[in-house]
Parts: C-alpha cells; structure tokens; sequence
C-alpha cells in the first residue's frame, strides 16, 4: 500500500507541512551521519534509487492483479536507515514531478517508505545469523513492508480526522470502512508477500555470488565457558 | 510509468514552444505558486480557474495529449479512494477534493514536460541537502540504464515461460534476476566514482549554469504567473 503515493492537495497542511520539515531534517542528519564515505557512496545510492524506481514502472502478474514492486526492504537492508533516507527522498521528487504523488507531500511520502527501509536493516542483522541472509533479508523485507503499510494507514486516518468541511463519512458509513479496511488489508498481505519472496531471491543471490554487500550478522551470544575447562 | 518517463524526459529536451525555452527558475516558482495556491484554494472557482490555467499552459506547451491523461490523471487513484471514506453527498465538495491533486500533478507535469532535467534539478540541488541533490542527479541518470535492464530481464522470464510457475517460486527467481541488477548497480557506481574523481569532483554535483539564464521566453511565463495571481485575488474569496 505504499506505493500508492499520496498527492498534492488531499491531505490537510496540518499533516503535510511537519512531514514536510521532518523529512528535511531527516535528510540533513542522513547527510551528517554519511562521514567521509558519503561521496564514494552517493553513486551507489543512485544506482539503487534507479533501481526502485525502474522496478516501480515494472507490473509484475500476480494471480488476478498486477502489482509493482517497491524493493524499500532490500535497499533499506543493503543501505542502512541512514543513506537509504536520501534514496527514498529522491525517488518520491521524481515520482511527484511525474505527477505520482506530490510536491508538497513529498517529505510524507518519503516517510512513508523511509520508515520501512529504516527498520530493515536492524531486522536483518538479528535474524541473519540464526535464518540465513534469504531468510533474513525476506523477514526484514516484510516488516519494512508492514511498518510502511501501517503508516500509510495511520496518516490516512489522520486526515480524515483532520481534514476541513464536512463531517466525517467515516462517522455514520462504518460498512463503507470496513469494506475499504478489507480490499485493502487483503492487497497489502499480497504486496508483503510478493516483496518478501522477492527479496528471498535477491538474499539468495547476493549470498552466493557478493555476500560483501550484505551487512554483517549479529555475532551471537557467547556461549557461556564451561566450568573448570582451561582457555 | 516507463513510457511516461521516457516520454516526458524526450519531449522536455525536444519540444519547441515558448515553455521550453524559458529558462528554468521563473517555471519552477510559477508552479510552486499555482500548486500552493490549489492546495489552500478555500473555494471551487479558484480551483477551476486554476486547473483550467494548467490545461492552458500544457496544451500550448505541445505535450502529448495521452501523456498529459496518464501522468496528470494518477492522482486521481488516491482522490478516489479518499472521496470513497469522506463521501457526504455533495458533488461540488468531491470535485473540490479531486481538483486539488489533478491541479498539483498537472503543474508537475507541464514543468518537467518542458524542462530538461539537468535545468530543473540544478536550483532544487542548491536548496536541497547535498545527499538529495546529488542523489537526484545519479539517480536520474541510472534510472533509464536499469529500466531497460530490468524489462529486458523480465521479456527473458516471459520467454522461459517463467510466468507459468506458481508464484511462490516465480517471485523467488524475479528476485534473483533484480540482484543481478543491484550487482550492476554497485559496480557501475564505482566506475562512475572514479570517472568522478578523474574529472575533478569538488564533492558536489552542480548541474549546468543555464537554469537561471533569463530569456524573452520568460515573459509569457511572467504573463502567466500574472493571470494566476489575478485569479487567486480575484477568486479567493468565492466559493
């Protein structure tokens, strides 16, 4: 679900202009906490932004419906919080000046899908030991998909709690809730679905022919010495 | 979006109507004015008058006219779905609601549509953080090189008959076709670093100079800057 960008003009200002400043602020600590590496690596962080959004333009058949891949999981494991900010940044001014999604929402909108790739990498590294990086890196692709998603519900209800004029439709049309919470709670389990397999395979992959891309593990816990046994 | 994007990236550096000669900057506050004057439009008439202003400009801008329907009709997704939760009977409150975004994307459109991307980006890399500027430089100049790449790996799944495994084992092996395209992507970076180096990267991509090079274009951008402000004195306070 949050692929489905969030346009100009919707969403009150009281909800767009502090996602707005947020983002801005996000980005200047993103660039702070790139150190020296930051020029070496901002080639990388392009490529890999090309590379959602070529992904994005890509409908990939799924049952009856056709679902575009947003690979914020995959970037956001191979990136870290940090540089995969920008990256998402940059990706929803494209889109916006695309005309998918919009200028003054773009810092929501980079929220959105920061927030998943914020917590990849973190998932990854505690899982990657113990399940193996296509394991791993399919579970933290999951719950980059699942922490977007729920923002992306979480700011949709804000503004229809927020937003001017009339009372709220979702007052008196509970029904009319429902069936929008089940269409689109059953497409975002196939949306996380869909990512995670297929972030198995890019785990897989990488595991196999450049581990060095991958973040290091967690090194497990020490094993506790055994009594009276000499190092 | 693949089409949308080519396309908008051709006809922005092909095209020849006085949109496109105009230099950059005077475009980009033209439509930061008329999207930030959509989005706090208290009534419908500014809202019209406004996205009837944005066809003006697009249509005299000689875009395509399907490219113009696909790019500026996709907001109309979330509008929908939004207007679905928020329905309380009035059409003209739901036009009011579905205008805004159509206004915003259709601006978006006409500025990228008539301005080539190097001119564009280079004043938003001047205000943006220097990860984002730089990022919308290289990220832009991958993306078409990895599109193609990623269509023609999923046209070789489509002739390997890869369509016709179960899902579970077909979105696997898309997966791995994609790492393919990240190992691309990490060693064209590092190429590109060093071409960077060698031709004297200062640490900051700056884009070209002609962003800010006024033109005789510019007055009809000035002129329609006028009839947008004409209209949102005028209109401001009719519903």
């Amino acid at each position: 679900m949050s692929h489905l960008h969030v346009p100009d003009g919707v969403l009150p200002p009281l909800l767009w202009g502090p996602g707005l400043a947020l983002a801005l602020v996000l980005l200047a600590l993103a660039g702070r906490a790139g150190g020296r590496d930051a020029p070496k690596r901002i080639a990388y962080q392009g490529a890999l932004g090309g590379l959602m959004l070529a992904v994005m333009s890509i409908p990939i058949p799924l049952f009856a419906l056709e679902y575009c891949l947003t690979l914020a999981g995959p970037v956001g494991v191979l990136l870290g919080p940090a540089a995969s900010f920008p990256v998402v940044f940059v990706v929803s001014v494209i889109l916006a000046l695309l005309g998918q999604g919009g200028l003054t929402v773009v810092g929501l909108n980079a929220l959105v899908l920061g927030s998943g790739a914020a917590v990849a990498r973190p998932v990854y590294v505690r899982l990657a030991t113990r399940l193996g990086a296509p394991s791993a890196l399919a579970l933290a692709t999951a719950a980059a998909q699942t922490v977007s998603g729920l923002l992306w519900f979480a700011l949709l209800a804000l503004a229809l709690r927020l937003g001017p004029g009339v009372p709220l439709a979702i007052g008196h049309g509970d029904a009319r809730v429902g069936l929008f919470a089940g269409l689109t709670i059953g497409l975002w389990i196939v949306a996380i679905a869909a990512e995670s397999a297929v972030a198995f395979g890019i785990g897989r992959f990488l595991a196999r022919v450049r581990p060095d891309l991958l973040p290091a593990a967690a090194a497990p816990a020490a094993a506790p010495a055994a009594a009276g046994v000499a190092p | 979006m693949i089409n949308t994007l080519a396309q908008i990236d051709y006809v922005a550096s092909a095209g020849g109507s006085p949109w496109h000669r105009a230099s950059a900057l005077p475009k980009l506050a033209l439509a930061t004015l008329a999207i930030v004057l959509a989005v706090f439009a208290p009534g419908l008439r500014l809202q019209l008058a406004l996205y009837a202003v944005g066809w003006l400009l697009a249509l005299s801008s000689r875009l395509p006219l399907r490219l113009l329907a696909t790019a500026a009709g996709y907001p109309l997704l979330f509008a929908v779905l939004y207007l679905a939760l928020r329905w309380d009977g009035s059409w003209l409150h739901a036009l009011s609601i579905a205008l805004r975004p159509l206004t915003g994307s259709l601006y978006a459109v006409w500025l990228v549509g008539t301005t080539p991307y190097p001119d564009l980006f280079a004043p938003l890399s001047r205000v943006l953080p220097r990860a984002a500027g730089d990022g919308l430089f290289l990220t832009y100049r991958a993306v078409f090189e990895l599109i193609v790449r990623a269509q023609r790996l999923f046209r070789a799944f489509r002739l390997r008959a890869a369509e016709s495994l179960p899902a579970r084992r077909r979105l696997p092996l898309a997966g791995e076709g994609l790492a393919t395209l990240v190992l691309y992507g990490f060693e064209r970076s590092q190429r590109m670093y060093a071409t960077m180096l060698l031709r004297g990267h200062s640490g900051r991509i700056c884009g070209c100079r002609h962003w800010a090079e006024a033109t005789r274009a510019d007055l009809w951008v000035a002129l329609a800057a006028g009839a947008i402000v004409a209209a949102g004195a005028l209109l401001w306070g009719m519903r």
